[in-house]
């Protein structure tokens, strides 16, 4: 297997002995003579390496870029010089109370934020910068600080190590790798996986069942936590504190500037960009350089952002996973091509099961009564009623605009209906969010597919099967995802990228994902437009499994041939009305339905040849 | 005049015409008719370079458009009434009329061109300062069809004008689109309204999952069976 | 509570800085709306001509007004030439603001390496003449500032609305597709917009000079400012961001008269936030 990210077992072996080295060097080092200029300069580093690292828990991850780290850390500067000087708290709880005083202020925020759809991309950029500057200026003109800044000389700090320099020394080394096992953690494991997906394609992740607001609240509040504990610990070395220095918008940029450039999509990420900026920034101490590295700086990050948008870590790991296919192709010869065709598909094709000659006396998987769907004055649909028998496949025709589409995005819940009644095995739940339908056992694929571009292939399906159903481990749903690819034929493409897919593969990923929820009835839209005849007789071999594993399907399609062969029943729509149900032979000839498709004028194509 | 030699069009990353052969005299009504999800509007999108033809050429009187960038098609006599209307909604009719005439020869004369639209549509003479927006669908589409005819086209491309309209106006556009082709302007129309789209053309393509599966004289289409397998499986 | 005089005396400041702000912002707000690009250097070029601007004054003696005939076509072509690279890269809006950060940083650091950081003032005659109505005084600076906001604003407006030029370019804004198809050619109109976004800036930076006292950290104490006052308004608009601006300017500037200055950013902070919450979801 290839070794990009895998979020059931964490890689022991080369990578957790070079990171065990390192940090049982640097917890040496300062016993070993290292001198005091190099312990300030190591403190900087892990000074940046927590904050950066801190804002990527909720900015890299989801997406959700904040503007505003500069207020959490500035929270727990003021934190400390409130705590330890004006109400004589001791070390560890004034460090510990301030980063929950900055947790309260991102839950604070995120509870009127995340809520509001709206706000997402450049509006919670702005507002979480503005909520830096309202803070800054409350502090300044109340008795927390007032004006002239706090003094922090008194408070004592803990003697850790050789020499003063060390105590900051060891406490920022503390707090970095702290943050950066939680970031690793995190990383790996389900919430993890959600945030990422969240990153992608919020909505989805959402209908996928993945608890957006929580993760997003959850996310946050650790992220300013470290950052509130930073910046208490920040105020000792500094010991005097200012608002113009604190809320400045330094702070921000900054560690926005170093994740970005090391690569936010990765825990490792900012710890790489920390490092590399702070010693850039370092390496040119006299006055003249100082400014022409600082010059440097912002060429490289704009060169950065445009030529190498995944950052220095993600670009590397590009890299190596090109190598390593790059090398699987060679030593294997002609594993896989583009095209890969999904005919080695497991098994032989079941003979096409025999069909219940009543339909009427089998149990009803999904009833529709009446549903109409109102926007603005059009009737996109307007009283249909629809019958789904248990272990049917239903096609549900139309021309363009008859009202298909609206009616999976009903009954799936992303538009609740103007009127009638959608019962799912005797349920009602017309009106019900997406989330909760799809708990109750529908799924839906999308007809341009919809796929979290971050996630490997494997990684969106298992998506679906922890946030989906009931709740599994981490290894249930690994091997329960691997199952649903080897159903759809992509269990050699379980490591790829949804980008490194054709058409025909991102569809079948979409009847993946959609199948891992293992759903009572599943509604596909126009699955097929865009296949070759090759591959659409794949396609319908595959629909018929799905269906005698006890799946009911509607599906939505245009492709005729296939049509005529899959379907039990056809319900046709126009203009948002039923025209015509029954059986697919006699529905195509009636005249009504010739009328819809052909117009006017073609009567005389209804006569049977 | 226009002339499409084994074109094969990819939709982003995914294929969606192969072997494309097909041409249009001047002066010709030529329609294309298939279901959906066949590749009408991909076909009409490459002709005006909105999609990149990845094999095969596009001529116009000889000369090749593929390579050339979108914006130097309208000069050579091409102009599009797009799937949907698309019109600049936020502007008025007037200005997006003043839009389709942006080449210099079309420029030059658009005073006229506006005054000769404004008589073959009244209604758009009517709300010539409303915003585009708050139009019905059958007025956006007279001033979508207008705003083509300020480009002074020798070719008008027309996908699927009949989309979402009520039945009498549909009329109405067709007859339109007929007076059009009778003034010398050729005209290629795609659509999905088979019946409408074979009484006013003289020739017909046939396209199904991204080919052309027959063509020919309107009336003998008509009769073809490839049709009703197309649309109605049968 | 202050005199009515005072207060007069603090609304004919909210005026000016208002315009400032609305002057900042029409050149950001032009580019977020039309070219989809979040352009953090605007405040770079902004104070790079102001610096420029204090230059040509005090090493020889170019007057200001002068200066701007000079500045503005050098920093078009400036602009231009920027968007000319970006323009090869497909970058999201929130990429762009991204990268002009850097962009930013460079130029930040750059005025200090030439110029230190010491706070720099131009001398200038314009801040000796005064105009007198009543009790209120308002320095001919803070009036060319005003003066040059409407008028760049009314030609802005004139251009969009009114001329051929400006219709395509709102046209190739609302749909570049179809735009393309009538033979716009969106790529050179974005090169000429973002020159036009140039231009603004070195007027801005003039004002700037004219009226402030220079540092090169102060590129990015206008940031929050200006862009609640972008966003207050629509985007591609030209008369917005000097409305949104002198809304801000006022109540910041009667806040400080009536409180004290240091009160005045929760004005704007805060009519950020509630404008972000509150207006209209948008696409």
């Amino acid at each position: 297997m290839t070794e990009g990210p895998q979020p059931w077992r964490p890689q022991w072996g080369m990578n957790t002995v070079i990171t065990v080295m390192v940090f049982a060097l640097l917890v040496a080092a300062p016993y070993w003579g290292l001198p005091n200029y190099w312990q300030s300069l190591l403190y900087m580093v892990f000074f940046w390496v927590t904050l950066s690292t801190s804002w990527n828990l909720l900015s890299g991850y989801s997406g959700y870029f904040s503007f505003g780290h500069g207020a959490f850390f500035g929270l727990g500067m003021y934190g400390m010089a409130t705590f330890a000087t004006k109400l004589n708290f001791g070390f560890v709880s004034s460090v510990l109370l301030s980063g929950v005083v900055a947790a309260v202020l991102a839950l604070a925020v995120g509870a009127v934020v995340f809520r509001l759809k709206k706000i997402r991309g450049e509006s919670f950029a702005l507002i979480t910068l503005a909520v830096t500057f309202v803070l800054a200026t409350l502090i300044v003109n109340t008795s927390i600080d007032g004006g002239p800044g706090v003094y922090l000389m008194g408070v004592q700090t803990p003697a850790l190590g050789p020499s003063a320099s060390s105590s900051f020394y060891y406490l920022g080394l503390g707090l970095a790798a702290v943050c950066l096992l939680v970031a690793r953690f995190l990383f790996f494991s389900k919430a993890g996986l959600g945030l990422l997906a969240i990153h992608d394609d919020e909505d989805v992740a959402q209908v996928h069942g993945v608890p957006t607001f929580g993760l997003k609240m959850a996310a946050f509040a650790l992220s300013s936590f470290f950052a509130g504990m930073m910046g208490s610990v920040h105020a000792l070395y500094v010991s005097y504190v200012t608002v113009g220095e604190t809320f400045n918008i330094t702070v921000p940029l900054t560690v926005v500037l170093m994740s970005v450039l090391g690569g936010v999509r990765h825990w490792a990420g900012p710890m790489v960009g920390a490092v590399l900026i702070t010693f850039l920034l370092n390496a040119f101490t006299d006055g003249a350089s100082a400014l022409i590295g600082r010059i440097a700086i912002g060429l490289i990050l704009t060169f950065s952002v445009l030529l190498m948008p995944k950052g220095i870590w993600g670009s590397f790991q590009a890299w190596r996973k090109a190598r390593q296919k790059a090398q699987h192709r060679a030593g294997s010869q002609g594993a896989d091509s583009q095209s890969t065709p999904l005919n080695h598909v497991a098994t032989k094709a079941p003979e096409a099961s025999v069909q219940p000659l009543n339909w009427e006396r089998e149990p009803v998987a999904l009833r529709v009564s009446g549903l109409s769907k109102h926007f603005a004055g059009i009737k996109a649909l307007d009283g249909v009623d629809l019958t789904l028998y248990q272990g049917e496949i239903l096609g549900l025709l139309g021309p363009n605009g008859s009202g298909k589409s609206t009616f999976i995005n009903v009954v799936t819940g992303h538009f609740s209906p103007t009127s009638g009644v959608i019962e799912l095995a005797g349920v009602g739940c017309a009106g019900m969010p997406s989330h909760q339908i799809r708990r109750l056992g529908v799924s839906r694929t999308y007809q341009i597919p919809r796929p979290f571009t971050g996630l490997t292939v494997l990684q969106n399906v298992m998506l679906s099967s922890q946030y989906g159903v009931s709740s599994t481990t981490h290894e249930q749903a690994r091997i329960q995802a691997m199952q649903w690819l080897e159903f759809t034929g992509l269990a050699s493409k379980a490591d790829d990228l949804p980008d490194e897919l054709n058409l025909h593969q991102r569809k079948f990923l979409e009847l993946a994902r959609a199948l891992a929820a293992k759903p009572k009835v599943l509604l596909l839209d126009e699955v097929l437009s865009g296949l070759t005849p090759g591959e659409i007789d794949v396609a319908v071999q595959t629909i018929r499994r799905i269906r005698d594993q006890g799946t009911s399907i509607v599906f939505v399609e245009h492709v005729m041939s296939a049509v005529m062969a899959l379907s039990d029943h056809l319900l046709v729509l126009d203009q948002g009305r039923v025209i015509a149900y029954g059986l697919p032979q006699a529905v195509m000839r009636q005249p009504d339905v010739v009328k819809a498709y052909l117009g006017e004028g073609h009567a005389e194509l209804s006569l049977p040849n | 005049m226009l002339e499409l030699q084994n074109v094969h069009v990819n939709y982003g990353a995914a294929p969606a015409l192969w072997e494309v052969s097909m041409s249009i005299l001047p002066k010709e009504l030529v329609c294309v008719i298939g279901p959906n999800g066949a590749g009408k509007t991909t076909l009409i999108n490459a002709i005006m370079g909105l999609n990149r033809t990845r094999l095969g050429s596009i001529l116009w009187d000889g000369e090749d458009l593929t390579g050339l960038p979108a914006h130097r098609l309208c000069e050579r006599g091409l102009a599009l009434v797009p799937e949907g209307r698309r019109l600049y909604g936020s502007m008025s009719v007037h200005e997006n009329l003043l839009l389709g005439a942006v080449h210099p020869k079309a420029r030059a004369k658009r005073a006229d061109t506006l005054e000769w639209v404004c008589e073959l549509f009244p209604v758009v003479k009517a709300k010539l300062n409303q915003a585009a927006a708050q139009l019905s669908g059958g007025q956006q589409q007279m001033v979508a069809i207008g705003r083509a005819l300020m480009a002074l086209p020798q070719l008008l491309l027309l996908d699927e004008p009949s989309l979402g309209l009520a039945p009498s106006i549909v009329s109405e556009m067709f007859n339109v689109i007929q007076t059009i082709n009778r003034g010398g302007t050729s005209v290629l129309l795609v659509e999905q309204n088979v019946s409408r789209a074979l009484a006013v053309s003289e020739r017909t393509y046939v396209l199904e999952n991204g080919r052309i599966v027959s063509s020919g004289p309107s009336d003998v289409i008509a009769s073809q069976p490839e049709i009703k397998k197309a649309y109605l499986g049968l | 509570m202050p005199s009515l005089n005072l207060l007069l005396q603090a609304l004919a400041a909210g005026v000016f800085m208002g315009a400032l702000y609305g002057l900042i912002g029409l050149g950001l707000g032009l580019g977020w709306g039309i070219l989809k690009q979040i352009n953090l250097a605007h405040f770079a070029w902004v104070f790079l001509s102001a610096y420029l601007t204090y230059d040509f004054k005090t090493r020889w003696g170019i007057d200001p007004l002068v200066s701007l005939l000079i500045l503005v076509p050098a920093f078009a072509l400036l602009a231009s030439l920027l968007q000319a690279v970006l323009a090869k890269f497909a970058i999201t809006p929130f990429n762009s603001l991204m990268a002009t950060f850097g962009i930013s940083v460079s130029v930040e650091a750059l005025l200090q390496l030439v110029w230190s950081a010491d706070f720099r003032r131009m001398p200038s005659p314009y801040d000796e003449m005064k105009f007198r109505f009543g009790g209120i005084i308002v320095t001919y600076s803070e009036s060319i500032t005003v003066v040059l906001a409407v008028l760049v604003c009314a030609w802005v407006s004139w251009m969009l609305y009114k001329t051929d030029v400006g219709r395509c370019v709102r046209a190739a804004a609302e749909d570049a597709d179809i735009a393309q198809a009538f033979g716009i050619n969106a790529r050179q109109l974005s090169l000429g917009l973002a020159g036009v976004c140039g231009g603004l800036a070195a007027c801005a930076g003039v004002c700037v000079a004219l009226t402030f006292t220079l540092a090169p950290s102060q590129i990015f104490a206008w940031i929050g400012v200006v862009f609640a006052v972008v966003m207050m308004g629509r985007l591609a608009s030209a008369w917005a961001p000097l409305f949104a601006g002198l809304v801000v300017g006022i109540s910041e500037s009667l806040t400080m008269a009536i409180t004290a200055p240091t009160w005045a950013p929760l004005v704007s902070f805060t009519l950020l936030i509630l404008i972000l919450l509150l207006r209209r979801g948008h696409d």
